[in-house]
């Protein structure tokens, strides 16, 4: 087994939505239609920016209130696939507020954790209403570009169960 | 001793998973526990560089050794493993979450674009 094995396995969601792909496309790409759906329940999207196109970056900051004040979150990365309402590919790792990427400890997760993830959508218009795919896969500290382990270990989770409850 | 959180023991997961020759093995002993001789076999590996990665494993309490008259069978402990899913899980929730609320972003521009044409 190699690292090359596992690279289709990832996060995956399949999702329809009642609207045209070109204003699903929008959601992705407009920062004010991005904030308005991205932020977890009780968090906003301060900040996003997005360069839109091949070696653009982009940088999202979310912000929870807590009992101490504002905690804000820092996310930076780069567009690899800009195909309109077609495909958007992009990087996202954990950073500070001036981009500068967290090593897993500084970034609150545990060592090995993926820090630095891809997510990969692809947009389908269908009849006037839109299909995303989207997949997000984690890249592991100690091998960049070895994407995918992630769902490749909840497969081995899942055999494991299957396997002790025999 | 201190008890470790689970973000420490999580974290002591991670770093176990992060190699491919150890993910193997794992592979390996999802489909039944196996000795040391037997899982050096598909890796041009010596027994001794596969011992340390057995090691690692068994610290971090994804596999467990027990004693079988002279031979110590590795075993898979999937304890661990569904901590690491757990986690998957949660990324994926995470975005149906994200995918729901762009569900009811969208419901919410069709009706304000409808109140705006009517104003019209």
């Amino acid at each position: 087994m190699t690292d090359d094995d596992v690279s289709h396995d990832a996060v995956v969601i399949e999702r329809s939505f009642d609207a045209p792909v070109e204003l699903i496309w929008q959601m992705w790409t407009d920062p004010d239609h991005f904030a308005a759906w991205y932020g977890p329940d009780g968090a906003s999207i301060p900040v996003a920016e997005m360069d839109i196109r091949a070696g653009g970056a982009r940088r999202v900051c979310m912000q929870v209130e807590t009992p101490k004040g504002p905690m804000q979150m820092w996310f930076a990365g780069e567009y690899r696939e800009v195909s309109e309402n077609q495909r958007l590919v992009y990087t996202e790792s954990i950073c500070d507020e001036h981009g500068t990427v967290l090593a897993p400890a500084d970034a609150g997760v545990p060592e090995g954790h993926p820090t630095t993830t891809e997510v990969h959508v692809d947009f389908h218009d269908i009849d006037g209403r839109t299909r995303i795919v989207m997949t997000h896969v984690g890249v592991p500290g100690d091998s960049p570009g070895a994407a995918g382990w992630v769902m490749a270990l909840d497969k081995l989770a899942f055999h494991a169960a299957a396997h002790i409850s025999r | 001793m201190t008890v470790a959180t689970d973000e420490d023991r999580l974290s002591e997961t991670f770093a176990a998973l992060a190699s491919s020759t150890r993910r193997a093995i794992l592979a390996r002993l999802a489909e039944g526990s196996a000795t040391v001789n037997e899982l050096a076999e598909p890796f041009d590996m010596t027994l001794p560089a596969i011992s340390k990665h057995i090691k690692v494993l068994e610290r971090a309490g994804l596999i467990v050794r027990t004693r079988h008259a002279q031979y110590r069978p590795c075993a898979l402990d999937p304890a661990r493993l569904e901590e690491v899913s757990t986690w998957t899980d949660r990324c994926r929730d995470a975005w149906e979450a994200r995918f729901d609320r762009m569900d009811d972003y969208l419901t919410q521009l069709r009706s304000q674009r409808r109140t705006d044409e009517h104003d019209d």
